[in-house]
């Protein structure tokens, strides 16, 4: 299975941005939610939200988003107080 | 359940509805916001470096504040010992907020958009509580029948949530 979902910009995936946050499939969370999250932690449009919720939901998990150790580490964080599974990890692509 | 009337958020609940929200959030902040190791030295309790460091034991505790490193047991340690306080007071904080908002209740109530955040906040941290003691999966006819009661108030959370999310996506 690819960790990178095919959503994933240029820019998102430059060198200068060598770590990356993912969220994990859940059977809690509802679809309808993770979307919801995606959309107003990230900012992301709702085309883009649903696309990476699906990518959890079909894949088991999605890269939500990269950057520095600092801001995935912030990332993770917010998206555990969403309730949602998040991690982060160097991005090894 | 939650609707969008007039730009607000308005939650309708039946008076048996609110007492068992009301149980509810009583035990979610419980459950937060015990701690799991205590803070003696004052030093490190002000800046904040003793906290946990390890996942909590209980399943549903472990899914409230999962681990933020799969493969890495030292930084994931690190990372709670920041956060995981921080965590807990804020959980509490969002729980104590949408169950204020209980009193003296009146059939329905309208709440502003921050309100109606703390609410979906809430509510989901009860499912996670909630469904991960249930054993709750995908396929929902993997239920077992003793636990019947539970899986009908997972339901009722899960409906209640769904109109909230509803209602602050359709603005």
């Amino acid at each position: 299975m690819s960790i990178a979902p095919t959503e994933l910009t240029e820019s998102n995936t430059r060198t200068d941005r060598p770590w990356i946050t993912l969220v994990w499939n859940d059977p809690i969370n509802l679809m309808s939610y993770v979307t919801f999250v995606f959309q107003e932690y990230f900012g992301y449009d709702k085309n883009k939200a649903e696309l990476l919720m699906l990518d959890v939901h079909q894949k088991g998990r999605a890269v939500v988003s990269s950057g520095s150790r600092e801001e995935m580490e912030r990332d993770v964080q917010a998206m555990h107080g969403y309730g949602l599974w998040a991690t982060l990890q160097k991005d090894d692509q | 359940m939650f609707k969008r009337k007039r730009g607000e958020v308005v939650l309708s609940l039946e008076s048996f509805e609110v007492e068992v929200l009301d149980q509810l959030f009583d035990q979610m902040i419980a459950l937060v916001e015990i701690e799991p190791m205590p803070v003696e030295d004052p030093l490190e309790r002000l800046v904040g470096l003793n906290g946990p460091s390890i996942k909590p034991s209980d399943p549903a505790m472990a899914r409230l504040f999962p681990d933020a490193y799969i493969d890495d047991f030292e930084a994931a340690a690190d990372f709670r010992r920041y956060t995981e306080h921080e965590m807990r007071n804020s959980k509490a904080m969002k729980a104590r907020i949408s169950q204020s908002l209980l009193h003296d209740w009146s059939g329905k109530r309208a709440m502003t958009d921050e309100q109606a955040m703390a609410w979906l906040l809430s509510l989901n941290d009860m499912r996670l509580a909630l469904g991960t003691r249930l054993d709750i999966t995908e396929d929902s006819n993997d239920r077992d029948e003793e636990n019947a009661p539970g899986y009908e108030l997972y339901d009722w959370l899960t409906y209640l949530q769904g109109t909230l999310v509803d209602s602050l996506t359709n603005r």
